[in-house]
């Protein structure tokens, strides 16, 4: 008797949960897109951020990069000096050209990224 | 009350002496190199001590616990793996009970009904809890063998596919990591929510289920909230799997805590409950073979006893009985 109750409320529960959560999620889907024509000049000269810096928190860029430039539109992203660069992979293989660049120390750490599923790997690349 | 605080204050306390000890004093040689290779020396000495200790004590009776049909006549079913008769099936059986725990799937309670009838059903859901828990930190332990190698087994490779399949959130989420954490809730507030339960359970129980919630919190919070570099994390693993004694890199203090708890844990184990893991092989209920009926099973403790037959008494006392005129075999 206990189990079956304690079933019905998380259930219940669980539904309303995802119904409150799917509701935000609409009103975010409605923010209002920026026109890429809007961007300024990208500067691809340098790093946004020292090597050692780059080496230890890619990952978090590129996530925070991956979720504002794709569901926000931002895709401008301002360094800490003041320099902007364009929110993209190509940003980044732009000046880190050597086709192994990422494989070197994934491979090492067996750590398997998703940027391959949509995005071109520069293996593949002539 | 308190003898639940007591273990989860404890385990915060453990998860909290790195995290001071590393971030504010630097000391990440000791978390780092000394205290992972004292916690392996005392988890393999340790258990290796404990299981030879168990099995050098003489098992002398036949007394496997079983609960199917026993080996008989040709035309009565045998179950062979319920009622082994061979060391084959002896076998098998622990297995399946190591795999798949076979016993718990017979888990029965009693409750009265509101009729106050007293009514026995089956009850799985420890099983299952338990099951989940188990396989759980299986695969978790095996998944991280890519921590422990420079070229990852392949089959390690297949598993963490396995483990990733729902592809979703960066980096994949791991399926495994959620029912771990829920198979723990769940095996704390079994405990919890019974009254005779609550009454039963000890410190010692609770400490380890904190420790091991508190060691894949941790792993959740270095994979998916804080994204720790793991590159001098594998460096340091692989120094640790050659006996190197190289300090360790740059490496986020959330991995200290993780490594200290599972020191904590590795220590542990030995001496306490989780034991239970090589106990299962030794214990003589369940890993002998049935043959009672079969072989004669004699005590090797058992003095020789010196037996007197029928025909060596009346050989000593064959005069006096033939002067009683009482019958005799042999003339």
């Amino acid at each position: 008797m206990k189990s079956s109750k304690l079933f019905w409320t998380i259930t219940v529960l669980s539904f309303v949960l995802f119904g409150v959560f799917n509701l935000f999620r609409q009103g975010e889907a409605e923010t209002p897109r920026r026109s890429f024509s809007a961007l300024v000049a990208i500067d691809s000269t340098k790093c946004i951020a020292p090597a050692d810096s780059m080496r230890a928190n890619h990952m978090q860029v590129l996530y925070k990069w991956r979720n504002s430039s794709v569901r926000t539109g931002h895709r401008v992203h301002v360094a800490a000096n003041g320099s902007r660069f364009e929110k993209s992979l190509n940003t980044c293989l732009g000046c880190h050209d050597n086709k192994l660049f990422c494989f070197n120390c994934h491979m090492y750490a067996n750590v398997k990224p998703k940027c391959w599923n949509c995005h071109l790997s520069p293996k593949e690349t002539p | 009350m308190k003898k639940i605080l007591m273990p989860f204050v404890m385990v915060i306390v453990l998860a909290l002496i790195p995290y001071l000890a590393v971030h504010y004093a630097g000391l990440t040689y000791l978390f780092g190199v000394i205290v992972p290779y004292t916690a392996a020396a005392v988890l393999v000495l340790g258990v290796l001590w404990r299981l030879f200790n168990w099995m050098r004590r003489p098992v002398p009776f036949c007394i496997p616990t079983t609960c199917g049909q026993e080996k008989s006549f040709a035309w009565i079913k045998h179950n062979p793996i319920e009622n082994p008769t061979n060391s084959w099936q002896a076998g098998i059986r622990v297995l399946t009970e190591v795999l798949f725990f076979r016993s718990l799937f017979r888990n029965t309670k009693a409750e009265w009904h509101k009729d106050a009838n007293l009514a026995y059903g089956s009850h799985k859901w420890l099983w299952l809890g338990g099951l989940v828990f188990h396989w759980s930190l299986l695969i978790i332990v095996l998944r991280h063998a890519r921590f422990f190698f420079v070229m990852v087994p392949g089959f390690v490779d297949i598993l963490d596919y396995a483990d990733g399949f729902f592809d979703i959130i960066l980096p994949t989420f791991y399926v495994t990591d959620a029912l771990a954490l829920a198979a723990v809730t769940f095996l704390f507030v079994r405990r919890l929510r019974d009254a005779k339960m609550r009454i039963l359970s000890l410190p010692t129980d609770y400490f380890p289920l904190f420790l091991i919630g508190a060691i894949v919190v941790v792993g959740v919070l270095m994979r998916y909230v804080v994204r720790l570099n793991i590159m001098p994390v594998k460096d340091q693993m692989l120094r640790l799997v050659n006996f190197s004694f190289d300090a360790p890199g740059e490496i986020g203090t959330l991995f200290y805590v993780h490594i200290f708890l599972v020191s904590v844990l590795a220590i542990y184990f030995p001496f306490s409950k989780l034991m239970h893991a090589g106990a299962i092989f030794l214990s003589p209920t369940r890993n002998l073979a049935n043959n009672s009926r079969i072989k004669r099973h004699i005590n090797p403790w058992n003095k020789d006893i010196k037996f007197k037959t029928y025909s060596e008494y009346e050989d000593d006392y064959r005069d006096k009985m033939k002067k009683a005129n009482l019958p005799l075999e042999k003339q």
